[in-house]
């Protein structure tokens, strides 16, 4: 074992963490306020980046600069989505709620199998390749760019929480659903925002994350069940937590990689996975609901 | 049941696939519907099951016949371990759900990465010769009759518990966990009877099927096919009902060869369908087809 | 299109004698029922992922199966049975073992009197049990597992080189050329995707380290799906490898082979093992300058024949596309089904696995000596060619005899 192996795992476990804070952060939203584990999520962002794919083939966008388009887009997809489908069935058992998110995701995915095959594509831009050394360990710009990002959508929902009225609906929603009503906000309406926000914040991911990775209708298996322990570990709802929690599974995934044999990186962040669930439920930061 | 032998191979081939997904179904049914209990690994306890007998089969020459049972016996221990930490630690809904379905993706990753289980390389069952006393047959029917010999009593063990005093101390946690506890009812036992009961079953079905497939991987029996594909007749037909599964999995399998067939000229565009067809059936039939059934029979009893 | 003139070791069939077995074999057959009792056609089934996740690849596969069939049947069929064409009967399985299961078995309810597929490994398994227990001829695609062909199954055959092949082959053919260029490798690192696959491929290197003389200093598989290799490419820069060689899938073997490029990890070069991208023009064009110099040991068409580059042209010309690897696979594997059908005289489906089982085809597109098959159905001959990617084209450069460029080795951009 080398200092400078170490060096680049929790360099590149960093990276990682904000890439996978970044996607988790828009999950954790929804959860705290719609209380529902949202199985569509990463099948959203691949929806977003194909967006992302197409805005930059077809007319030139830049990546980052596309989300001023496709966010957007996607609050109002989500929104569409939520009222559509599960806003109607928000008083029935959590389990079938499960089971919704999930049959859109299987709608998404092979949505994009059938309009695109499954062929992969990529986004080339300039400074794709860009690259630096901090010692030993390298640096992807991207990558880098892309944690950036999760630090400024954290900070970001949290101002808007804080500082806007619809963050403070938000809060008093997640916080307190009937006293909400009671107070004169317009429920249905916020709920359906959270939703939107949410995709939102998925579709900002996605374009964030396709100038260093591929984009294909399975894209999302590599991020979702990583999000799902992030929001876990975060605290559902809690989205700084998420962000948080992402760095610390990042971290843990990479030097499961630098320090264990195999393939059993996979496995760590599992274990942690787990212990979370059974000993602090509500994420090590607190969330937004206890059990 | 007679017609089996005068079909064509590929249609015993789906029948026998619509039973033996009907067979999982009410497994899982057992902890996620009538237990309440929501599972998304029981792909932990079926490929529990599939290793065990496989192993001992190659490894010690030991039938499946037997090996099934110990299989069954160990995915029930870990079954309990699961649910013993589980429901100990208060997991309950779509916690529990994540839970099962980490130590599902755990035993895959484990397997992945153990060369003495065949690591992704799988473990090939010998079936080149029939041996009835090894579980092996020649011809399909066999295995038609034993899937359908495994449905049989799981449906009369379902059917059993749900009228035993077992059945009524599962619906009482099923509604409410904490108003049943109040009641006297020992919550925890409970559940774990029913977890119990359940990955003993699933296991045996993952015997079947190393018999049946004659090979076995880390994907395929640990995998989140065998987890979804578990849970969805119950959920389609009825979950906490005796029939919902079998329901359910004679309607969607063929509904999903049906898709598959229709669609093939567009990749996915089948399982597009599948993935609304499971929203709007989740939407308008929360109870399932068996729900649906008793509503209007309800109805129609009214007027 | 091209004339074969075919191996005539039978004597030509009476009309008679063709009509009866024509007539025993539909009733065989069974359901449903092939009533044309004059089989001016033979059903040959496919089974192919072709609508799921492997789609596009499975879908090449398909390319180069359709435009062997219609060369077929378009000079004049299958001539010792009357001219007979060939008709492709299609079975999607969706890489399911289940549907693979099910697939099979319709497909030779239908009549089918071999089967060709099925591309992946895992759905192969339960297929030949199928095949083997209908007596029907079953050509492997693409699959690699070793274990295919074991277990004394009489009617399971592969053309192209198994696993094992794949990977000993391969790595000879770079030690090979690293003797010719005096470029010593003495240690070699792996990575490949977890599956049984990338598993296959890691066993084998690992397996063959002692008797090709290298030492395999790490051997790192890694899930597929994973976003991020940094951690892992570190490891193998850090075990000062002269050789990284990747058998993996698309997304992955792109991510790895740009952060092993940013990591200037330090190695002669980078060699693909049956790698899914690194000869793959698609991924060639999208990425000219990282894939520059690349090395894949994997099926190729031969570049000598005159053939090969006919067929090449033709693939072109229908698809709009450039004939991928298993393009290949699938055009020649029906020619061995071809061959094998002129010999057997019959679509009689014994007579068909005997004709397979006594192959030898010299012409062929492929990069090796005649297709025979050995005792278990695996083809001695086979051999993956070593291809280089050089100016934004995948050239086989090894073995000597069949390669039509000179490698770039060691490749300087690697090398840190």
């Amino acid at each position: 074992m080398t200092w400078g192996l170490l060096l680049q795992a929790v360099v590149s476990g960093l990276l990682l963490g904000g890439v996978y804070g970044l996607v988790a952060s828009g999950l954790s939203l929804i959860f705290g306020v719609l209380r529902i584990i949202n199985f569509a999520h990463g099948a959203v962002m691949m929806l977003a980046m194909y967006a992302t794919y197409w805005l930059f083939v077809l007319a030139g966008v830049d990546p980052y600069l596309s989300v001023i388009v496709t966010a957007p887009l996607f609050f109002v997809l989500g929104v569409v989505i939520q009222k559509i489908v599960i806003e109607p069935n928000r008083a029935a058992a959590e389990h079938n709620q499960l089971l919704l998110t999930l049959g859109l995701a299987l709608f998404f995915e092979n949505l994009a199998l059938v309009l695109w095959q499954g062929d992969f594509r990529t986004v080339k831009v300039a400074y794709s390749g860009a690259s630096f050394m901090l010692g030993d360990a390298l640096v992807e710009v991207t990558r880098l760019v892309a944690s950036a990002g999760a630090v400024l959508m954290a900070v970001g929902l949290f101002a808007l929480l804080r500082l806007t009225d619809v963050g403070k609906a938000l809060r008093a929603l997640a916080e307190e659903p009937e006293g909400a009503a009671l107070v004169g906000i317009n429920v249905s309406r916020i709920r359906a925002a959270s939703f939107g926000l949410g995709s939102a914040c998925v579709a900002a991911a996605g374009a964030l994350i396709t100038p260093f990775f591929y984009v294909a209708p399975d894209v999302a298996e590599s991020f979702n069940i990583m999000a799902f322990v992030v929001v876990v570990l975060g605290g559902m709802g809690n989205f700084v937590g998420a962000l948080a929690g992402g760095f610390i599974v990042g971290l843990a995934e990479s030097l499961g990689a630098a320090f264990l044999p195999g393939s059993l990186k996979q496995l760590v962040v599992f274990v942690i996975f787990v212990l979370v669930l059974l000993l602090r439920p509500q994420g090590i930061f607190g969330g937004s609901r206890g059990r | 049941m007679a017609l089996p032998p005068l079909l064509p191979k590929y249609h015993l081939e789906v029948l026998i696939s619509v039973i033996f997904w009907a067979y999982l179904g009410i497994a899982w049914n057992l902890l996620g519907g009538y237990a309440g209990q929501f599972s998304f690994g029981h792909a932990a306890f079926f490929g529990i099951g599939a290793y065990t007998s496989t192993l001992l089969l190659l490894q010690a020459g030991l039938t499946p016949w037997i090996g099934m049972l110990l299989g069954g016996a160990l995915a029930a221990a870990f079954g309990l371990f699961e649910g013993y930490l589980s429901f100990r630690y208060g997991l309950k809904g779509p916690y529990f759900s994540l839970v099962t379905l980490a130590f599902a993706e755990m035993l895959r990753v484990v397997s992945v990465n153990t060369k003495a289980v065949g690591s992704s390389l799988g473990l090939v069952v010998p079936s080149a010769k029939a041996a009835p006393a090894m579980f092996m047959f020649a011809g399909k029917l066999p295995y038609y009759y034993i899937i359908l010999v495994m449905v049989g009593l799981a449906l009369a063990l379902t059917w059993k518990i749900g009228r035993s005093r077992l059945g009524f101390s599962l619906a009482a946690v099923r509604e409410n966990e904490d108003a049943a506890e109040t009641a006297g009812v020992d919550a925890l036992g409970t559940k774990l009877r029913a977890m119990a009961l359940s990955s003993f079953l699933t296991a045996l079905g993952g015997t079947f099927y190393a018999q049946y497939f004659a090979y076995i991987d880390p994907t395929i029996t640990f995998g989140p096919s065998v987890s979804i594909g578990a849970l969805l007749p119950a959920i389609v037909g009825g979950a906490g009902t005796v029939l919902g599964p079998v329901l359910g999995s004679f309607v969607l399998t063929p509904l999903s060869e049906l898709t598959r067939y229709a669609l093939r000229g567009r990749a996915g565009a089948d399982i597009m369908l599948y993935g609304a067809i499971l929203v709007l059936v989740i939407s308008f039939l929360p109870q399932g087809i068996v729900g649906l059934v008793r509503e209007r029979r309800v109805r129609a009893g009214r007027r | 299109m091209s004339e074969h003139t075919q191996d005539r070791t039978s004597a030509p069939v009476s009309r008679r004698a063709f009509l009866t077995a024509a007539g025993a074999t539909a009733a065989v057959a069974g359901f449903p029922a092939v009533l044309r009792a004059q089989a001016r056609e033979v059903k040959v089934g496919y089974l192919l992922p072709v609508t799921g996740p492997l789609a596009f690849e499975a879908g090449l596969a398909l390319n180069g199966l359709t435009l062997a069939a219609e060369e077929i049947n378009g000079s004049g069929g299958v001539k010792s049975l009357g001219g007979a064409k060939i008709t492709l009967l299609p079975g999607d399985t969706q890489n399911k073992v289940e549907l693979g299961n099910s697939e099979a078995s319709r497909l030779i309810d239908q009549g089918a009197v071999t089967v060709i597929g099925t591309f992946s490994s895992l759905v192969a398994f339960s297929v030949r049990q199928v095949t083997e227990k209908n007596r029907t001829p079953f050509l492997l695609l693409a699959c690699v597992a070793d274990n295919l062909t074991e277990g004394g199954l009489k009617y399971t055959f592969r053309m192209q080189p198994n696993g094992k092949a794949m990977a000993t082959l391969t790595v000879s053919n770079m030690f090979e050329m690293a003797k010719n260029a005096n470029v010593p490798i003495k240690r070699v690192a792996m990575m490949h995707e977890d599956g049984n696959f990338g598993t296959t491929m890691g066993n084998h290197v690992e397996a063959f380290s002692k008797t090709m003389g290298y030492e395999l200093v790490q051997r790192i598989p890694y899930n597929l799906r994973s976003p991020d290799l940094t951690s892992e490419l570190s490891k193998v820069k850090a075990s000062r490898p002269d050789l990284l060689i990747i058998s993996g899938y698309y997304g992955d073997s792109k991510i790895i082979a740009e952060t092993a490029a940013k990591l200037r990890i330090g190695v002669s070069a980078l060699v693909g093992l049956a790698n899914a991208a690194y000869s793959n023009p698609k991924f060639i064009a999208e990425n000219r300058e990282l894939t520059e110099h690349l090395f894949d040991g994997n099926y190729w068409y031969n570049p000598q024949s005159a053939r090969a580059r006919a067929v090449f042209e033709a693939y072109q010309k229908k698809f709009g596309s450039t004939m991928s690897n298993h393009g290949v696979q699938g055009y020649q594997v029906m020619f061995v089904l071809k061959d094998s059908l002129e010999r057997a005289a019959s679509t009689d489906r014994d007579k068909i696995r005997d004709a397979i089982a006594k192959t030898n085809l010299t012409d062929q597109i492929l990069t090796q000596d005649a297709i025979r098959f050995d005792d278990s159905g695996e083809g001695i001959n086979a051999t993956p060619a070593l291809i280089q990617v050089q100016n934004g084209k995948p050239v086989v450069v090894g073995p000597a005899r069949f390669a039509e460029a000179k490698p770039v080795f060691p490749v300087p951009k690697w090398k840190g």
